[in-house]
């Protein structure tokens, strides 16, 4: 059985997995400026040390229906440049093994379980294409709550000693 | 999409150069051995003459004037005024190896040299003079090219091994880098306050950190910075060049050369610098004859003056020439319908930046002698500046370009809109003014202004922008694009300073209103919009159901209207067909075109677009004359030829400028011919938008 280290990004009642060498951290409600006229499943940009970090509502991305405000940013690495995705509570770290089933939503690789959980794994190039058509769900615009300054998640980094 | 930079212009550049060097050498290896087949000798030339266009649109002249001299030698293969002979294929293989060297910034001519000193052997010589000739007449001093995607350091060394070339990227990150620590250095100050009420101005270490990051910035941002005199040489030759060919006296004098400016603005001024002095030979400076009988000396003069001011840099061009003639721009106006009756002399002057004041119906070489000055215009205005004319009859005219010293940092108004703070970039605001609600009307159903004696729309920008709030009673700002001018209602202003802009992450779709991002000192967020995106958008709005001045909407129900007004705007988009082989051209074009919404689709040739054409309709057809399997005259032909394509106007952009071409093109059922070697971003929209903007 091959395991796999990823960050468990929670989404209203799903779970999704991201692998771990994409995620570079995880940011604990950000504050949020509105970028207007942006299409609604762009949530907002927050300043990363000085970087201006578009945050995607995960939920609209996948063609779900809109639900919890999101509570934290997963910051992903893509070739683009630092994007993140919402997440509606805490993620934290696991392991993935076999995958049990395939999964049908588009940008997503699988499912697998984690302890009694289902968690489906995605695929961010995917997920993040630009000509990749958004399904229903997209009018799921939510303020997030100032719950905070911008505060990483020191055991959800990417690299360091955190591991 | 945002337009592509010369960076990445010569970064596509450089891929398909080496395609195309390849095949090059290729072709003429076989070329030597079957002698000169008709086919062979085509496709030889049509690799020189693509890669002579797409240097040219890469800004590199020397490796385009080599190509075209290769290009020259085949075409001369082709015509039978030359044999193949092994003499010949050394001169193309020569030529070929300066090519590959030029382009990757060796230094030149090193491949030639030998077969440059044999001597009575024509073609060899014919190459090697090009070399020569690539190096300035006139400069102070030679410079070395320039490698791919890397700029200088700001000035010649003093001694040889004295210069780094560093990537521009690596600038670009090393400035960002200095903006982060500064930035964290100014919310360590607001923490140390307010979270221990320290005052930390009151502290030393702490100021002298402040001087020495501000120090450190500054000079980060002159590593970028080139001074002017890298493109007088460039103009004193075309004045020279003309002045001559025109039999007139001209002298040329520089002050303020040494005028620094972001490499990125000069580049972006050079062919408008170019486009002004032209002019003023041309149509500033009198003949010798003329002035000697109006008693002025025999000589005219031109000058140049660059200095800065503030964070802006002015250039000066002046001529003591005969000046503008108002009563004949007045006529030409009042013959396209502008009432001129209330203009001063002055308002008059202005006007012959309007476009189609002094152009014809066909479009032509933009870089050409008497350009309409509209192009000048818009590519000033492209890169965030603006210019002014002065004139006085019979003394003389000076044209005014003044840009910023860099595009990084935008001066800008801010404003706040729906309890959102936003920058608008200074250049695009012609006024603010407070709400006076007996001076406003209506007209076509929505709220208009009068500014200078022109009705101006109004709108909300809140509503504009798809947000709440929004004061009825606010100030209104009155922004311009090149055509037209919009008046958005704000709820307060806020002051100007300057903005360093960054662009918006490339996985964002692209928001026309949005023309980049700021972090604040605070470490907020701060907003760029885009004047001419939001003007577009205002006017879509006004003409479906947002219209201004309305009770601000419910969030949902402004999010509904917004994405409904985004699916119009789709719905509407004008659909372009691009057509060329060389691929830094296809995609500088679609950039261009993409950043000014239209739709874009590409084909690699005729046959290509026919196929994409019965995929599906477009609006316009763009296309390159020489391109393997059918060219841009039988694509031209064929398109007419069709019944459903005939009424598509179709834009030829060619590196051929002979009038035969021209001629050729017309005959074929082009609408339009522009020459790669003036192509730019403003030329390109001002002839897209001639023939198909009106109905956008």
């Amino acid at each position: 059985m091959t395991q796999a280290h990823a960050v468990l990004v929670p989404v209203g009642e799903d779970l999704f997995a991201v692998s771990i060498d994409r995620v570079s951290q995880v940011v604990a409600a950000p504050s949020l400026t509105r970028l207007v006229t942006a299409p609604s499943h762009v949530l907002g940009l927050f300043n990363l040390r000085g970087q201006i970090v578009p945050l995607l509502d995960t939920a609209a991305l996948l063609g779900l229906p809109a639900g919890q405000p999101p509570m934290f940013a997963v910051v992903l690495q893509s070739r683009q440049g630092l994007v993140a995705l919402a997440a509606t509570a805490f993620p934290c770290r696991a392991s993935l093994g076999d995958p049990v089933g395939p999964s049908d939503l588009p940008g997503t690789a699988g499912t697998y379980r984690v302890k009694e959980s289902i968690v489906v794994r995605l695929d961010p190039d995917l997920l993040l294409a630009r000509d990749r058509p958004l399904r229903a769900g997209e009018n799921s615009v939510s303020v997030l709550p100032p719950v905070g300054a911008i505060e990483p998640v020191g055991a959800i980094t990417r690299s360091g000693s955190a591991g | 999409m945002s337009i592509l930079g010369i960076d990445q212009i010569r970064a596509l550049f450089a891929q398909e150069a080496e395609v195309r060097l390849t095949e090059l050498d290729r072709l003429l290896l076989q070329l030597e051995q079957q002698g000169g087949d008709e086919t062979l000798v085509r496709a030889i030339f049509r690799e020189l003459h693509t890669l002579k266009g797409s240097a040219a649109v890469a800004g590199l002249d020397d490796v385009s004037q080599l190509a075209h001299e290769l290009e020259e030698l085949v075409g001369g293969i082709r015509s039978g005024d030359l044999a193949v002979t092994p003499a010949i294929i050394d001169t193309l293989l020569v030529g070929a190896d300066q090519l590959g060297s030029a382009i990757a910034g060796e230094p030149a001519g090193v491949p030639g040299t030998d077969a440059g000193d044999e001597p009575g052997d024509e073609p060899v010589v014919a190459v090697l003079v090009i070399d020569e000739s690539a190096t300035p007449v006139t400069a102070v001093a030679p410079s070395p090219r320039v490698p791919m995607g890397v700029e200088t350091a700001t000035a010649p060394a003093p001694e040889p091994g004295g210069v780094v070339m560093v990537p521009m990227d690596r600038l670009d990150e090393l400035v960002r880098l200095i903006g982060e620590s500064a930035s964290a250095h100014l919310r360590m100050g607001s923490m140390l306050m307010e979270k221990f009420g320290v005052d930390p101005t009151l502290n030393p270490e702490f100021n002298e950190l402040s001087r020495t990051l501000n120090e450190l910035q500054e000079r980060a941002m002159r590593t970028r910075m080139v001074p002017l005199s890298t493109i007088t040489d460039k103009l004193q030759r075309a004045v020279r060049d003309l002045a001559r060919a025109q039999g007139k006296t001209i002298r040329w004098e520089v002050r303020g050369a040494d005028t620094e400016l972001d490499r990125g603005v000069l580049v972006a001024l050079s062919d408008s610098l170019l486009h002004l002095v032209r002019n003023a030979v041309d149509h500033g400076i009198e003949p010798d004859v003329v002035r000697a009988a109006a008693g002025k000396p025999v000589g005219g003069t031109i000058r140049l003056h660059a200095m800065q001011l503030g964070s802006e840099v002015i250039v000066a061009i002046t001529d003591d020439g005969s000046g503008i003639d108002t009563s004949r721009v007045r006529a030409q106006a009042e013959g396209q319908g502008v009432d001129t009756s209330r203009l001063s002399d002055e308002d008059i002057q202005q006007l012959i930046f309007r476009a189609g004041l002094s152009t014809t119906a066909f479009v032509t070489d933009v870089s050409g002698r008497g350009v309409g000055l509209d192009v000048v215009r818009t590519t000033v205005e492209a890169a965030h500046g603006r210019v002014e004319v002065r004139s006085a009859t019979g003394r003389g005219t000076e044209f005014r370009v003044i840009v910023p010293i860099t595009l990084a940092v935008l001066r800008c108004l801010l404003v706040e809109s729906g309890g959102q703070c936003f920058a608008l970039p200074f250049h695009r605001v012609v006024l603010s003014q407070r709400f006076d609600e007996t001076g406003q009307t209506s007209a076509e159903g929505r709220p208009v202004i009068w500014v200078e004696d022109q009705p101006v729309p109004v709108s909300a920008l809140a509503g504009t922008l798809g947000i709440c709030g929004g004061s009825p009673d606010g100030p209104i700002v009155v922004l311009a694009d090149t055509a037209r001018r919009h008046g958005f209602q704000v709820d307060r202003l806020v002051g100007q300073r300057d903005v360093v802009i960054k662009g918006l992450s490339t996985l964002l779709p692209h928001l026309p209103a949005v023309a980049g991002a700021s972090v604040e000192p605070d470490g907020s967020i701060l907003l760029v919009l885009d004047p001419p995106g939001l003007i577009q958008r205002a006017r879509q709005a006004a003409r479906g159901q947002a219209a201004p001045g309305r009770p601000p909407a419910e969030p949902s129900k402004a999010r509904h209207a917004v994405a409904s007004a985004e699916r119009t705007s789709a719905g509407a988009l004008q659909r372009i067909l691009v057509v060329d082989d060389a691929l830094t051209i296809r995609e500088l074009q679609r950039s261009i075109l993409e950043r000014a919404g239209f739709d874009v689709r590409v084909a690699v040739d005729g046959l290509d677009a026919l196929a994409k054409l019965a995929e599906g309709p477009s609006e316009l057809i763009l296309t390159d004359i020489e391109m393997p399997l059918m060219d841009g005259f039988a694509l031209t032909e064929a398109v007419r030829a069709a019944p459903d394509l005939a009424n598509i106007p179709v834009l030829i952009l060619s590196s051929r400028s002979s009038e035969a071409d021209r001629q050729r093109g017309l005959e074929a059922g082009a609408d339009g011919f522009i020459l790669k070697s003036g192509f730019d971003e403003g030329s390109l929209l001002l002839a897209v938008n001639r023939l198909i903007g009106a109905r956008r």
